[in-house]
């Protein structure tokens, strides 16, 4: 494995213009995806997740604009309008699989198109491979299906063509955004093992975005916890898990299913993401935080290194604040 | 092979249609408050009961109802149309509608593709470029244009082009193809021969610009709304993902999409111009099949209303027919499901 990420986000600033004001939904992110490894971007819906994912691909829709930081492929900053040389190298997956085909070429055709265009092949030879293809992502009757429509395919089993189109292309990395939200439970832990198994065999980084965190335990090796445009936690997945320093990562954590006493009600986590509009002034988790004392409120914290490579941006950990950790 | 099952289906279909359109038609006309019989005869000839009688008997009128419906249904679906009572008195109905149809056709054929032919790129255009200068203009255009009511855009049209030497420099009807007249009736007894093609077409094209204005106007803003609604598909971003080219994302995959919520709206339109073509046909006097059926009507000649009602009947199903056959050329979804 070179020192050199694969994959690395800084800084980055995707505003949204209204006509009334810039929402700020992806603010200051910065993490970093080394070769053939899985990394986690997780949080709540409206955290800035998805926004990010599209970003690497430069696929923000309009009104959204990146305004600032850096997203380096190898190097290379895609920010600077890189993105069609790099066409194939990064390729996503996205939550609803009905969508993500077009309705009015058949698999085959689609699939094909990708081949086309990464690997040169056409005709008999892209329809051979792109067969093999949907062999690999488990597709029973290839064959028949490469010539059938995206209507004729269940959820599951298109969500498989999705991910045999993005293999296609032959990527390096792959962005996996919900992709097995809209599904049903067995089919997600089907879609979930294809990935990890595409990923052994294949040497392909994985950047998983989700809501999930059962996903994020069972799939990554690595997690960062975005918050209301912001990664407040990063950590390797285990130490996240056994130890979570950030109070947002405790909360997401107790609300997955079995991790807390059976009997009791799931708890959730009360109220919103808030929508930055503005450069932080304050902690964005204060208003939902059962631990937020008086700083929260008038100082914008900072990443603070933990133990291991990891770090959250809470107050808690900022000695200078919080009497060594010691919560109020 | 379900795509053919899907169109069999359709035409089917519509056989109960046509049917209850054909009777329905034959309720109103013959069943109705008004006499057909009286209203053939001129006002000294109300007064002659001998030839009331005759009337009534040359429109079957004596037999029964039932007997009567059952003739008549069978005439028209023979074509065995008759002669005509009033207009173009004695004439044989069938040679009138293949003298009249076809220059609403060539006109409906004409608006139809004017319509389409600016409308949709225009409205593509305007979606493309959503919210941009060129859209706003687009867009204005559209309205405005939607928005001028037939009758007044026919006549200015006409008045436009009658002074077009005197306007922009040139005279309309002696460019390119010399015309005998600004407005009339087509010749389409010359349309093999390319300058007979050419003289038919400028001909009619005043009249189909207005007559597939509102068409125009709508195909646009349904098209602008498509190619948005389509350009922010997941399966268009996933497209870009994979490094198909800006222009073949557009015409592969966006607007073969996008051309799917036109159909129904191009068609339905075809449904208006047999309407609007009344109006259009009377300004730029057209002797067409909507000028028949409204002097028909105007005049009181029953018989041949019905008999054109039939016509329109037919027109009607077979552009409903033609628009399920373009369905199922763009889009592989249909007669798959629920068919
Ligand atoms: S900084 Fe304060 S409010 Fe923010 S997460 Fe830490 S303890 Fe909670």
């Amino acid at each position: 494995m070179s020192d050199e990420p694969l994959l690395s986000v800084r800084d980055l600033e995707v505003v949204f213009h209204t006509e009334r004001e810039r929402i700020h939904a992806v603010d200051g992110v910065t993490f970093e995806i080394r070769e053939g490894q899985t990394v986690g971007l997780v949080g709540e819906s409206g955290s800035g997740k998805s926004v990010t994912a599209r970003s690497i691909l430069g696929l923000v829709d309009e009104p959204g604009r990146i305004e600032g930081g850096e997203i380096l492929y190898r190097g290379e900053d895609l920010t600077e309008d890189n993105w069609a040389d790099h066409r194939g190298d990064i390729a996503i997956v996205f939550q609803d699989p009905t969508n993500s085909l077009n309705p009015v070429y058949t698999i085959g055709n689609q699939i094909e198109e990708a081949l086309r265009i990464h690997q040169d092949l056409r005709g008999r030879a892209a329809t051979d491979r792109a067969i093999e293809l949907l062999e690999d992502v488990g597709i029973p009757d290839a064959p028949r299906r490469v010539d059938e429509y995206p209507h004729q395919l269940s959820g599951g089993m298109a969500q498989r063509a999705v991910i045999a189109m993005a293999l296609a292309c032959d990527p390096d990395l792959l962005v996996c955004d919900e992709p097995t939200t809209a599904l049903d439970v067995t089919i997600q832990a089907q879609i979930l093992d294809l990935l990890a198994e595409l990923q052994a065999e294949q040497d392909l980084a994985i950047l998983f975005i989700t809501h999930d965190m059962g996903v994020i335990e069972d799939a990554t090796d690595w997690v960062n916890v975005i918050y209301a445009g912001e990664v407040v936690e990063r950590a390797p997945t285990e130490a996240l898990f056994d130890h979570p320093a950030h109070p947002y990562t405790r909360a997401l954590l107790e609300s997955i299913p079995g991790r807390t006493d059976p009997d009791e009600r799931l708890p959730t986590i009360e109220g919103e993401v808030p929508t930055p509009t503005g450069p932080a002034t304050d902690c964005r988790f204060a208003p939902r935080c059962p631990e937020a004392f008086e700083d929260c409120r008038s100082v914008a914290p900072e990443h603070v290194s933990l133990d291991g490579d990891r770090s959250a941006a809470c107050l808690l950990h900022d000695p200078a604040r919080s009497d060594g950790g010691e919560r109020q | 092979m379900s795509r053919l099952r899907y169109i069999a289906k359709r035409v089917a279909l519509s056989v109960p249609v046509v049917w209850l359109g054909t009777t329905m038609t034959w309720a109103i006309i013959y069943l109705g408050p008004i006499d057909p019989a009286t209203r053939l005869l001129s006002e000294g000839q109300t007064q002659n009961p001998a030839a009331y009688e005759a009337a009534r008997t040359q429109l079957g009128l004596d037999q029964p109802p039932l007997q009567h419906y059952f003739d008549w249904m069978g005439s028209l679906l023979t074509f065995d149309l008759g002669q005509t009572w009033l207009l173009y008195q004695g004439s044989d109905v069938n040679a009138l509608i293949l003298d009249f149809l076809p220059r609403t056709l060539w006109l409906g054929f004409w608006s139809v593709l004017i319509a389409v032919c600016i409308g949709v790129p225009l409205g593509f255009y305007a979606g493309m470029r959503s919210n941009t200068a060129s859209d706003y203009v687009a867009s204005m255009g559209g309205i405005v244009w939607r928005a001028m009511p037939n009758f007044w855009l026919g006549i200015m049209l006409l008045a436009v082009l009658g002074s077009s030497q005197a306007i922009f420099g040139f005279d309309w009807q002696s460019l390119w193809i010399e015309l005998d007249a600004l407005t009339g009736s087509p010749d389409l007894s010359r349309l093999h021969t390319v300058e007979g093609f050419l003289a038919a077409t400028k001909k009619v094209l005043p009249a189909a610009i207005v007559l597939g204005s509102a068409s125009m106007g709508n195909e646009m803003r349904i098209g602008r709304t498509a190619v948005l609604e389509v350009r922010n598909e997941d399966y268009v971003d996933l497209a870009r993902a994979k490094g198909v080219s800006e222009r073949a994302l557009v015409w592969k995959h966006i607007f073969r999409n996008a051309l799917i919520p036109l159909v129904p709206i191009i068609t339905s339109e075809a449904f208006l111009l047999i309407g609007g073509s009344v109006l259009v046909e009377t300004v730029f006097s057209i002797n067409g099949i909507g000028l028949l059926f409204f002097n028909a009507a105007t005049q009181g000649d029953l018989p041949l209303v019905g008999t054109l009602m039939y016509v329109f009947i037919l027109l009607i199903v077979g552009v409903n027919l033609l628009q399920d056959v373009l369905y199922t050329v763009i889009d592989p979804r249909v007669g798959l499901e629920g068919a």
